[in-house]
């Protein structure tokens, strides 16, 4: 990695003056850590917020020649302040707002938040609803992978890369639009199940999709997966070994391209994971391409479990009886909430304490901790920690000792979402 | 050039070849702003395909001559948004995309937000959260109208229908939100759960812990809270770094009942097989008048990050973490800890009544406080 400094260096005289303007420029780091840098002969380069990928933060990497030596993040140019808003409104207000982390996994960010809701409440959800939450779920996952591999190849410069998955995505939305009738922002998950049943004919769209998804997927793998300038461009780039990524504690796939068998939908299962047939996708490289191609297997794991899930599914309610005990009759509906949304939900009380959540998002391990006192119908404080601000030191370690050229190559592979880390 | 030749340009017998070069190559500089991005993205992918009326997404500010906000702008955004709207050369445009940059959306009374059309002069708002990418291109066209004819043009005109309305008196609701102003806040309420390795691991703890820890609860399933005294926190957390290897979150709690913060380290195991779903949450109750706190940034370095976070929200001080006093997720001039519970946002107006709005706002204003206190 370092034959570049083994080789004679040539010394030039001439006085090299720390820059000046970091306060003006709100650079958050101090001058002597600038002067210590531009003495032993090494420079700091600020990587974005403005840069040619998705999503901003700045990255501020000090480099030797070109080999980094430290790279120091500067994230917060999408905190949304979320946890603050939490706290001013009623407990079914916060759904919309959970899910604006990520907008394209939102059935993974509901999820965590209801599912916090359900257990302090201790509501059952309909087997029903268990399965169309999964396959939403999964929808998600699907989803985020792909908008993630699109994003990876932008930041190499490999446009096809990036037009590809994106018209798979389209299939996406379009099932989402059918279930739930939104492309993005859907909802749709509330607590004691979902907002209205989805028919056996959409199910069957949801079911061709994956087929077709999976076709255009193998196309994918030609031009992109396994092109051999995709492979030199990640391959033992980034490496995180088994013992940094627990050290550091990245999460979801991430980790499991580490070598670590950890995944939420196992360890605690939850909805109709353990249910269904499927394994951990696991890798031992920990490099750059062992991330990208754990979550390629991801989307054919998750695609086989759509079609269990639609071929398992149980007729039956979706939505909780526990919920109508004191609803009007006329509006009692247990496959679809309208109606009674307001009576049903309005008013909703969690108990005394605390209760956490873990969920596997797209991108890895969500943690959802609610706090109530007890009296109050809007949460004391709600605490979201996202995957993408759990892998964030991850990321940065696995910069060091790497080109400064690879930067954006380990940004794409950790598929860096800033929204989702910002909250 | 000089002036005489610059006006020749735009208004002389060159002034159609350019305002034709211009409509038909809007160019968007990448500044993914926050989530409508990704909608963004499908608008330029082959799906819709941006591209076809000339529009394409390019890397450096200096070469493009359209800005596409994308949703919230925060305060450390909006200084990102004006630099790079004062680099491109003219003409230059901005197109505003959702509904956080037009009012603000569902973060309209957010501490880190501020709204686009403070910060530049924007052409065009296109609704919507996310809007899609229908949307998101026909505002490109309506630039490109916008330029093509000098001004703006509606692109649909709606039938007006006169509305005539009863005069009937109007109640504005109350809000449906019940706060408790002062409540008692408790973090470790015991559950009964059927969790037998749960029983043993208590018990393996108490042994091990000793008389370190206050209390050990089972408040769920798979989850542990241990109440500790601050002083013994690091030795707590020398004892339990082996079992549990690293950090899933750090939380603090705002409680004005007792003055006081309470410290949350929810740990974790990926190593140990039989402990992964398990979380142990340390709490430690710290004085608000002087809220430090020894950093476990040592014992485990996960929580580094997360600590740097509670410190800008809450002001609580890790002594010993690397990163010091500073700001590390707001923005320089974000007001003070912001998630304490002292710091008070807007609040929303359920109804309004235009003819009478000063008196009934202070009305509603009074009947708010009064259900406060």
């Amino acid at each position: 990695m370092r034959e570049a400094n083994e080789m004679k260096e040539l010394s030039i005289d001439v006085p090299v003056e720390p820059p000046t303007e970091l306060k003006p420029l709100f650079i958050p780091i101090p001058p002597e850590y600038v002067e210590d840098a531009y003495k032993k002969d090494e420079f700091l380069v600020l990587v974005g917020p403005q840069h040619p990928g998705s999503g901003h933060m700045r990255i501020i990497v000090r480099v030797d020649g070109d080999v980094i030596v430290e790279a120091i993040p500067d994230p917060g140019y999408v905190h949304r302040s979320m946890e603050k808003l939490a706290e001013n409104r009623l407990y079914i207000q916060n759904i919309p707002l959970f899910e604006r982390p990520a907008i394209m996994d939102n059935a993974n960010f509901n999820l965590g938040y209801i599912r916090a809701i359900e257990e302090a409440l201790d509501i059952e959800v309909p087997e029903r609803a268990k399965y169309l939450r999964t396959i939403m779920a999964e929808l998600c996952r699907i989803g985020t992978h792909l908008y993630d591999a699109a994003i990876l190849a932008v930041f190499i410069g490999h446009t096809t890369g990036f037009m590809y998955p994106f018209a798979v995505r389209e299939l996406i939305c379009e099932c989402l639009v059918k279930m739930t009738g939104a492309r993005f922002t859907s909802s749709f998950i509330i607590p004691g199940g979902i907002r209205r049943d989805v028919d056996n004919g959409i199910l069957n769209f949801v079911k061709k999709a994956t087929f077709e998804i999976e076709r255009r997927l193998k196309n994918f793998e030609k031009i992109f997966i396994k092109n051999p300038a995709t492979i030199a461009r990640l391959k033992d780039v980034g490496v995180l070994t088994k013992q940094e990524a627990i050290k550091y504690g990245v999460v979801g796939p991430f980790l499991r391209a580490s070598g670590v068998e950890y995944d939420v939908r196992k360890v605690e299962s939850y909805e109709a994971y353990d249910e269904l047939d499927w394994e951990i996708v696991v890798a031992d490289e920990g490099d750059g391409y062992s991330r990208f191609l754990v979550r390629v297997n991801e989307i054919s794991q998750s695609l086989d479990i759509i079609r269990q899930a639609i071929g398992r599914i149980p007729e039956g309610d979706v939505i909780s009886q526990d919920l109508f005990e004191n609803v009007n009759a006329n509006t009692k509906n247990p496959k679809d909430i309208r109606g009674a949304f307001y009576d049903v939900f309005t008013n909703l009380k969690l108990p005394l304490g605390e209760t956490t959540t873990l969920t596997e998002a797209a991108r890895g391990l969500l943690l959802y901790t609610i706090v109530s006192d007890g009296e109050s119908n809007v949460p004391y404080r709600v605490r979201i920690v996202s995957p993408g601000w759990l892998y964030l030191r991850g990321f940065m370690e696995s910069l060091k000792g790497e080109r400064l050229a690879d930067l954006q190559a380990i940004y794409g592979s950790f598929g860096y979402f800033p929204p989702e880390a910002d909250r | 050039m000089d002036s005489r030749s610059i006006q020749v340009v735009r208004s002389g017998v060159l002034a159609p070849i350019k305002k034709w070069g211009t409509k038909w190559s809007l160019w968007p500089v990448h500044l993914v702003t926050a989530c409508c991005g990704a909608e963004l993205a499908h608008a330029f992918a082959s799906g819709y395909d941006g591209e076809r009326i000339g529009a394409l997404n390019y890397g450096i500010a200096r070469q493009t001559n359209l800005i596409i906000v994308e949703g919230a702008i925060t305060r450390k955004m909006a200084r990102v948004l004006r630099i790079t709207w004062e680099q491109m050369p003219e003409p230059r445009f901005v197109i505003v995309m959702g509904a956080c940059g037009l009012k603000g959306g569902l973060f309209w009374n957010g501490y880190h937000l501020v709204k686009p059309s403070d910060v530049v002069p924007v052409e065009y708002f296109i609704p919507g959260c996310p809007p899609t990418p229908e949307g998101l291109l026909r505002g490109i066209r309506s630039l490109q109208e916008k330029i093509w004819e000098g001004k703006n043009r509606n692109s649909i005109d709606f039938n007006k229908i006169e509305l005539a309305r009863k005069e009937i008196e109007r109640r504005i609701p109350t809000p449906p939100k019940i706060i408790a102003r002062n409540p008692f806040i408790k973090v470790d309420v015991p559950k009964d759960v059927d969790w037998a390795f749960g029983n043993r691991l208590v018990n393996e703890l108490k042994e091990g812990l000793g008389n370190l820890v206050e209390r050990i609860t089972i408040t769920g399933k798979n989850r542990i809270c241990i109440r500790v005294n601050p002083k013994n926190l690091q030795r707590v957390a020398v004892k339990l770094k082996d079992k549990f290897d690293h950090v899933k979150s750090v939380n603090v709690i705002d409680v004005p009942y007792d003055n006081t913060f309470i410290v949350e380290y929810v740990v974790s195991s990926y190593s140990n097989r039989e402990l992964m779903p398990v979380l142990v949450t340390i709490a430690t109750k710290i004085s608000k008048k002087n809220p430090k706190l020894p950093s476990l940034h040592s014992y485990w370095v996960s929580a580094d990050y997360l600590e740097r976070e509670m410190q800008d929200l809450f002001g609580v001080t890790f002594e010993g973490n690397p990163w010091g006093n500073r700001k590390f997720l707001l923005a320089p001039d974000t007001p003070d800890y912001p998630l304490r519970k002292d710091f008070k946002l807007e609040e929303e107006v359920y109804a309004r009544d235009e003819a009478t709005e000063g008196s009934k706002n202070e009305e509603q204003k009074q009947e708010q406080g009064g259900d406060k206190e």
